[in-house]
């Protein structure tokens, strides 16, 4: 991956398109021929309100993003999704990476059927406590992700969170902040080609942080009534195909409404949905409920 | 003299057209066996064909010395004039922006069009791979699109949706069409404009440069296209390059290629760009990433942000055309005007 390779891949690019061998010439895709695919692959929440609110599910082959402030249920909603994979259509396993210390093990129970307690055999958890961490954890999943062994194949990788990696070692200079950038883009892209080349869904959540006034471009919503974007700044945001945004308000009695907000999705407008968090799990509230 | 008055059989003058000999010029240019490949037919009959052209050509040359008797495949400026009046634009399904715009997306030209997550880009871009593929009967250019995505956002089910967008409005216009013309009518599904949009997933920019390397083939084997969309041109140069000169090089590079590939192939150029913030004199402030001598390698540039709830597109810099502003909307149906812009909403596409 150093910059001396693209002189040398074109070259060769162009040497293959004259000989037969189409392996290395690019070949189109048709998307009509896609279609189904996308369609059958999507991942349920479990929950047919929540469902409607992303039309079926999280998309295969595209990163999405679940921001929100701590206890916005991000972490319950990731727990949710890893043990739904197994039971879902895709009859799939599930790569947790996390980097919040240490893993709900219990919650995971919890939220495990009783009579199902294979589910967790499913959920293949790696810790991950740098930036540099994930990547080379990326790339060892990338052969797990090829040949599976006697697992189903993972087709759900999560990553809870991209921001408490880079809690540390970073400055605000603009040396620092580019050196920051650069990182998002190469675990964005690995994330990407691992959703691309084996259909995964993959998850990422994210910390929020306070607006900075002055500061334009990030998603920006109240949520317990202070004014927040998406940690990682705008970089960040370019790395994502679909963002969603958790936020709360308290409503005086005590009692936290909970919204789940579509803030840009390629295939979705931008629409929001009530949800709780149970004992069993994160459900959404039908809105004539209300 | 024009293709379209060239005394030659009908269908060939169709089929000329069709396969992207646009000039005379251009026609000229060709070689029988190559020409005969083009329109399938026998070399024999391209070689009569190219006989007419060169007649024409020197016809016109009577009148005045032409410049492509001087200068293989040169034109004069009024000639190019005429050929761009004679132009089709591309739709951007928003009659405000293809206002400022010009009337729409220019063939032969690249166009950066840059944004905020969220604005609105790829979306855009789906459209214009829709729009291009409208019928001719119809208003449109009835070419095909070339789809290069790096960074995953193409998602087919939205495609579909705004196709089928695309085809009520077309109907909604075009009432009187729709039951006199049966021919017209079977290419009317969202299933074959899918179909006529050749995607190209990539993961790497090896693979980016690799793409657009190989697009000079398979344009020549697909006269058809009229728009190549990169969506984006930046997410895989942001990592891993640490010479930033390397990066500028290798960039003007591809810029230049997809100028000559939409001059020789006549086809609209789209690239998509991120938004990025500067650091200048103590402040960030948000700008088009990949620098400022990237800023020199499109020939348009069109900006969308937000302002306030609404979407806006500027238009930032052509040769042509005054910086300009429009509001936009992204509906169910795709991109539109915006329901709250003082223009006419009415307007036939």
């Amino acid at each position: 991956m150093r910059p001396a390779a693209p002189a040398r891949h074109p070259s060769a690019a162009a040497s293959s398109s004259s000989s037969t061998n189409s392996q290395q010439e690019p070949r189109p895709e048709n998307p009509l021929l896609l279609l189904p695919s996308s369609r059958a692959g999507k991942l349920s929440l479990g929950c047919p309100v929540l469902d409607r609110l992303l039309s079926g599910g999280l998309p295969p082959a595209s990163v999405t993003e679940i921001a929100g402030e701590s206890a916005s249920g991000k972490t319950q909603l990731c727990l949710q999704l890893a043990l739904l994979a197994p039971l879902s259509p895709l009859s799939a396993s599930c790569l947790f990476l996390h980097s919040d210390l240490p893993f709900p093990l219990r919650r995971l129970r919890g939220l495990a059927p009783k009579s199902r307690p294979d589910l967790l055999d499913h959920v293949l958890v790696a810790a991950a406590h740098s930036p540099s961490d994930l990547i080379s954890l990326l790339s060892r999943a990338q052969r797990l992700l090829a040949h599976p062994g006697r697992l189903p194949p993972v087709r759900l990788i999560l990553v809870d969170s991209i921001a408490s990696l880079f809690r540390a070692d970073f400055d605000a200079s603009p040396a620092d902040l580019k050196r920051r950038s650069a990182l998002f883009f190469r675990i964005s892209a690995k994330l990407k080609e691992l959703a691309h080349r084996h259909r995964c869904v993959v998850v990422v959540t994210n910390q929020v942080v306070d607006v900075v006034e002055g500061e334009a471009g990030n998603t920006v919503a109240w949520s317990s009534g202070r004014r927040v974007s998406p940690a990682l700044g705008i970089a960040w945001a370019n790395c994502v195909n679909t963002r969603l945004f958790l936020t709360r308000d308290a409503d005086g009695r005590g009692c936290a409404r909970r919204r789940m907000n579509v803030a840009f999705a390629p295939h979705l407008p931008e629409r929001a949905c009530e949800f709780v968090i149970r004992r069993d799990g994160v459900f959404g509230v039908e809105p004539s409920g209300r | 003299m024009e293709i379209a008055d060239l005394p030659i059989a009908t269908s060939h003058r169709a089929n000329l057209l069709a396969a992207g000999y646009s000039s005379l010029a251009a026609l000229s240019a060709a070689s029988p066996p190559r020409l005969a490949r083009d329109l399938s037919i026998e070399v024999h009959e391209a070689e009569e064909i190219l006989k007419v052209a060169v007649g024409a050509n020197k016809s016109k040359g009577a009148d005045g010395p032409s410049t492509s008797s001087v200068l293989k495949g040169a034109q004069n400026a009024w000639d190019m004039l005429s050929d761009e009046q004679s132009r089709r634009h591309i739709n951007t399904g928003s009659a405000d922006l293809n206002n400022i715009l010009g009337g729409g997306i220019h063939c032969k030209e690249v166009t950066e069009i840059g944004g905020v997550p969220g604005v609105g880009k790829t979306q855009l871009g789906i459209q214009l791979a829709i729009n291009v593929q409208i019928p001719v009967e119809y208003g449109g250019l009835g070419g095909k699109a070339v789809y290069i995505d790096t960074e995953g956002s193409f998602m087919v089910e939205r495609v579909y949706q705004i196709a089928e967008g695309c085809i009520s409005d077309i109907l909604e216009y075009f009432p009187h069409c729709h039951d006199k013309a049966p021919a017209g009518q079977e290419k009317l599904k969202p299933e074959s404009f899918l179909a006529d949009i050749y995607y190209f997933r990539i993961c790497s920019y090896t693979e980016q440069i690799a793409v657009i390397n190989y697009l000079e083939k398979f344009l020549g084997e697909h006269k058809d296209v009229r728009i190549v969309i990169i969506d984006s041109v930046t997410f895989h140069f942001r990592q891993d390059f640490d010479d930033m000169a390397l990066r500028t090089r290798v960039l003007s590079g591809l810029s230049l290629k997809l100028m000559k590939l939409s001059k020789a192939y006549n086809l609209a150029v789209v690239l998509l760009n991120q938004v990025t913030t500067k650091f200048t004199e103590g402040s960030f402030q948000l700008t088009l990433a990949l620098g400022d001598s990237w800023s020199h390698s499109c020939t348009n540039r069109l900006i969308l942000y937000w302002n306030g709830n609404e979407r806006y597109g500027y238009l930032d810099k052509s040769p042509s055309l005054p910086v300009a502003s429009a509001p936009y909307a992204v509906t169910i149906k795709g991109v539109r005007d915006a329901v709250n812009s003082n223009s006419k909403r009415v307007r036939v596409m």
